[in-house]
């Protein structure tokens, strides 16, 4: 399977975007995907610049995003509510983008 | 008790964070049932992000100080304080003593608030403990006591803790997220100096009917969202100003650009030393609580993709150096700088008291930043020995640039218990015993978002 990419973006494109990378990097790794991963701040992205697979975020991404990438709640990574779903939710988005 | 404190303190700060934050870091992961090897790494990962951090924020000075200084004096606004942004002086409030310690001394604190049924509010976000730990190296600096320092910092984690309970309904509904509230020092402090400010404007009509369009505003000021394009023009703007020759300004300004991107990436790798610890600290209060109604606290950063926050706060980019220059008239000596990237944390949890609308989130970041920046330049002596102590290598020219850092200068909070902390020690500690009683009250009887409505 070719290199998936995934954007993490969070509001800095440093504190919580980190704690996701390093959450899953490591659950991808596992399944044995390979990816790249990439953080940026939800300021600084164009839907027009976005070359990824699925986009998961810890914010809210402007309407525009839709229907150009996934994009899958980061939310439940920092919480730990849900987190098991979300992390198969990215699996599975990754897997179908084929 | 307090001689000990004192001593651990001085030991502390003889060894440094690239000794001890690591040491702290990996005990703290084996305690809350990391394996021993992953905490080492982690805790090793926290020593490297210091020496990176170091290094950027070396830059920052070399490059930044003397064109402050020539622009000041060039330019007759006496703007000779810099901002050195929050992701220089996060790194730097974990490097101080208080600093190394706040991780532990906060999570316990927050258990026992909890148990004690004090705060609803389980803060799950270790990494914003740096804006306490800015709190005790400020209050160091005033008191020149590790004790008090601590305290200090103590004091502003309970306060955020009663902020985010103060304010949680109404963040849930406005960002519907179920279950969350803020204990963020800075956003959560913002927004209850703004609360008086917003209950008068959100009568006056005319000004809600003016409408303004977050989508629009958004793509046209997207550029200053970018901290690497914001770092070159500023940068740029600034060296001409202060009289440099057109190359070397260019110079300058891609150097204040890479500045503005090197920092955050350091910052990150000391996020992802925190982050197997952050994690292992979430699961260990968590389950402790199970079964328990409480809210989880998180960062502010989660709010902030909301269109209403960004408009606004990329609006604040322009508002905050107009501040600056109009209020150099009454003491203001704040150039803002690097935390204009970041104008939406300022805006994150004012939008909520507004219903939303960006012009009057817009004038109530205004009001909060234009007190603040009367008080970060107050602050200034505290902020620049956090950083010279600190051991990052930056010259600063005798008798003038000092630094601050605007984000936390203007938190209430920060100056509140700077001012407080310069009364002797235990009327310090009456006095914010007596503000941390009155918000216990402010939280019981006129909690935001609740059935009175929100105004």
């Amino acid at each position: 399977m070719e290199r998936k990419k995934v954007y993490i973006v969070c509001a800095t494109g440093i504190a919580t975007s980190t704690m996701l990378r390093v959450k899953i990097e490591e659950f991808l790794k596992d399944k044995g995907i390979d990816v790249v991963v990439n953080q940026y701040r939800v300021t600084e992205l164009a839907p027009s610049r976005v070359d990824a697979d699925v986009i998961v975020a810890t914010t809210g991404m402007p309407d525009e995003f839709a229907g150009v990438v996934p994009v899958i709640n980061g939310v439940p990574l920092i919480t730990g509510v849900g987190e098991d779903q979300t992390l198969q939710e990215i699996l599975d988005t990754l897997q179908a983008a084929g | 008790m307090e001689t000990l404190l004192e001593s651990i303190g001085n030991f502390l700060n003889t060894l440094g964070p690239m000794i001890v934050l690591p040491i702290v870091i990996t005990i703290l992961g084996i305690i809350l049932g990391q394996r021993p090897d992953r905490a080492f790494r982690s805790g090793l990962l926290t020593a490297v992000a210091f020496v990176g951090i170091f290094l950027t924020v070396g830059l920052l000075g070399e490059n930044v100080s003397t064109i402050a200084t020539a622009f000041a004096e060039r330019t007759g606004t006496g703007l000779d304080i810099i901002d050195i942004g929050w992701p220089a002086a996060s790194a730097l409030a974990f490097g101080t003593p208080v600093g190394n310690v706040i991780i532990p001394v906060g999570i316990a604190l927050n258990i026992i608030l909890l148990l004690l049924g004090l705060t609803q509010t389980l803060d799950i976000d270790i990494w914003n403990f740096w804006h306490m730990a800015f709190v005790g190296a400020i209050v160091q600096f005033v008191t020149g006591s590790f004790a008090l320092a601590l305290a200090a910092a103590a004091i502003s984690l309970v306060m955020a803790l009663f902020l985010a309970d103060w304010s949680a309904s109404l963040i849930q509904k406005h960002f519907n997220m179920p279950g969350v509230s803020i204990p963020h020092l800075q956003s959560a402090g913002y927004m209850l100096l703004a609360w008086p400010f917003a209950r008068v404007i959100n009568r006056i009509s005319f000004l809600k009917r003016l409408q303004l369009d977050p989508d629009s505003i958004r793509k046209r000021l997207g550029v200053l969202g970018e901290p690497v394009v914001l770092g070159l023009i500023i940068g740029l703007v600034l060296a001409l100003l202060a009289g440099q020759a057109p190359l070397d300004a260019l110079i300058t300004a891609v150097n204040i650009a890479a500045v503005m991107v090197l920092v955050p990436r350091m910052v990150a790798i000391l996020m992802e030393g925190l982050t197997p610890v952050a994690d292992a600290a979430r699961n260990f209060m968590t389950s402790r609580f199970a079964g328990r109604r409480f809210h989880i606290g998180l960062d502010s950063a989660v709010l902030i993709g909301n269109p209403g926050v960004i408009a606004s706060g990329l609006l604040m980019v322009p508002v905050e150096i107009v501040l600056a220059l109009l209020l150099s008239a009454v003491g203001n000596r704040t150039l803002p700088f690097i935390d204009l990237a970041d104008g939406p944390f300022v805006t994150a949890m004012l939008a909520p008291l507004v219903g939303g609308d960006v012009l009057l989130t817009v004038i109530l970041g205004a009001i909060v930043m234009g007190i603040g920046l009367i008080f970060t330049t107050l602050l200034a002596p505290a902020v620049t020995q956090m950083v010279v102590q600190s051991g990052v290598s930056v010259d600063i020219p005798a008798g003038y640039a000092t630094y601050t850092v605007m984000s936390d200068g203007a938190i209430p909070a920060s100056y509140g218990l700077y001012y407080i902390f310069s009364l002797p020690g235990v009327a310090a500690l009456v006095v914010s015993l007596i503000v941390l009683v009155a918000l216990y009250f402010l939280k019981g009887r006129f909690s935001l978002g609740g059935e009175r409505g929100e105004d």
